[in-house]
């Protein structure tokens, strides 16, 4: 590039004044910009154990004027040591996303389309599901004649955000369905 | 405050993104619109972008009968000698500038910087860093967290970091692991490498051709200090007028 004569007098006349408000005390340096309280300086740490999959890794809300405003790993987790991976990284936008579903969304079979549901609509509709398809498959023996009692047509795939107790409870109602086909997604 | 640096051991680095992740998070960036389902690549974005300051780079590479896989966790390298700073200079803007205590390089949010002057001191960059909001005409890329270095805490990529790939602190120390972790390396990997440790604040160790991980991740040696030299005659008498007036 060449230096046009605009950039020229732009260069100097900006190097001038700079010189000239320095010495009057004044900071010009740009680095002021970054150099802003630290936003988290006088937030509450609440410590958080990560919801996502079962390495539990440690972090630390930052709670400022009644507002989550950060979250982070937390470096005396024995486990994660402050470490967090991309999706535990993530983790304020569980709280704070302008694209995070509220409410209970349902497509029926077939359809193209969404609808939003109540709760109330879609346990029901949840449980006449399992009714309709444990009916329809409940094996009570096998081809050799011994009992089995079990669901061959319901399978359970999940769910890392339940902690060992709801995972205990989960387990003794899927197997008082009769359900065998049961995974935890600490295995998948 | 001493002068810092980061290290950057790809050799562990398994590519989780939880650094790019961080990254966003801390700095309150934007999601990007991608289309990577289009690319076959898992890199997300394809680029970086006003709104991403780091990205791990994937490269998938046919060696042989097997596929070989290299992980570039890339950001700014805070230069040294900062051509993007020589370049800024030279075109009288204000909008880019060196921490003197840490040499964390920083585009102030606030200046505005034409198109064509942004395309000046982009191509002032060996690692093609800087890139330029459209909406608010200002420039953006990584700031060394500086916030949260100033005030006692590593970098947002740093401390969410689980493999320990990266790392951040004075720049002697980080130079010291640096070289460790090479000579251990080197016994495994002949082509272990530092890339361009002496003029760079961000050393990244790679253990095979630099060229294989990304087309920019060791600047070339010629065209770095040409370049530069050439930006520092081009604005020598600028400075000697500043000098005069001064």
């Amino acid at each position: 590039m060449k230096i046009s004569r605009r950039n020229f007098i732009k260069a100097s006349g900006v190097a001038a004044a700079g010189l000239g408000l320095s010495q009057l005390g004044f900071d010009l340096s740009p680095i002021e910009s970054y150099a802003a309280e630290l936003r988290i300086r006088n937030a509450k740490e609440t410590t958080h154990i990560c919801c996502y999959c079962s390495v539990s890794c440690g972090q630390i809300a930052h709670v400022s004027n009644g507002k989550l405003i950060n979250f982070e790993g937390d470096p005396d987790h024995p486990i994660s040591e402050g470490a967090l991976c991309a999706k535990g990284a993530s983790l304020y936008q569980l709280h704070d996303n302008p694209h995070r579903l509220k409410k209970v969304r349902y497509r029926a079979p077939y359809s193209a389309k969404w609808k939003e549901v109540s709760w109330e609509w879609a346990l029901n509709k949840i449980a006449a599901n399992i009714k309709k398809s444990r009916d329809a498959s409940f094996m009570e023996k096998n081809a050799e004649g011994k009992v089995v009692n079990r669901t061959n047509g319901i399978a359970s795939v999940g769910s890392a955000a339940l902690d060992n107790e709801e995972c205990f409870i989960y387990q003794q109602f899927l197997r008082g369905l009769g359900l065998i086909w049961i995974e935890h997604q600490a295995r998948i | 405050m001493a002068d810092k640096s980061f290290f950057v051991d790809t050799s562990i680095c398994s590519a989780c993104r939880g650094c790019q992740v961080a990254c966003k998070q801390w700095n309150k960036n934007k999601a990007e619109v991608t289309t990577q389902r289009n690319w076959g690549n898992y890199q997300n974005p394809p680029d970086f972008t006003p709104n991403t300051f780091k990205l791990v780079r994937f490269n998938e590479l046919e060696e042989g009968n097997t596929v070989k896989w290299y992980f570039f966790p890339d950001q700014c390298r805070h230069c040294i000698d900062a051509p993007c700073i020589e370049m800024a200079r030279g075109l009288g803007s204000k909008s880019i500038s060196q921490d003197a205590a840490t040499g964390a390089v920083l585009f102030n949010s606030k200046i505005k910087v034409s198109k064509a002057d942004f395309e000046e001191i982009r191509s002032a960059c060996p690692y093609d860093v800087p890139r330029r909001n459209e909406k608010t005409g200002t420039m953006a890329k990584c700031t060394m967290c500086f916030d949260r270095i100033t005030n006692g805490l590593q970098p947002a990529c740093v401390k969410t970091c689980p493999s320990g790939a990266m790392n951040f602190g004075d720049r002697d120390k980080m130079l010291a692991l640096a070289n460790k972790r090479l000579e251990e390396l080197k016994t495994k990997y002949p082509k272990a490498q530092l890339l361009n440790a002496d003029t760079v604040r961000t050393i990244f160790l790679v253990v095979d051709d630099p060229q294989k991980y990304h087309k920019l991740a060791a600047a070339n040696g010629t065209f770095d200090i040409t370049r530069l030299a050439a930006i520092k005659k081009m604005i020598r008498p600028l400075s000697n007028l500043a000098n005069w007036l001064g």
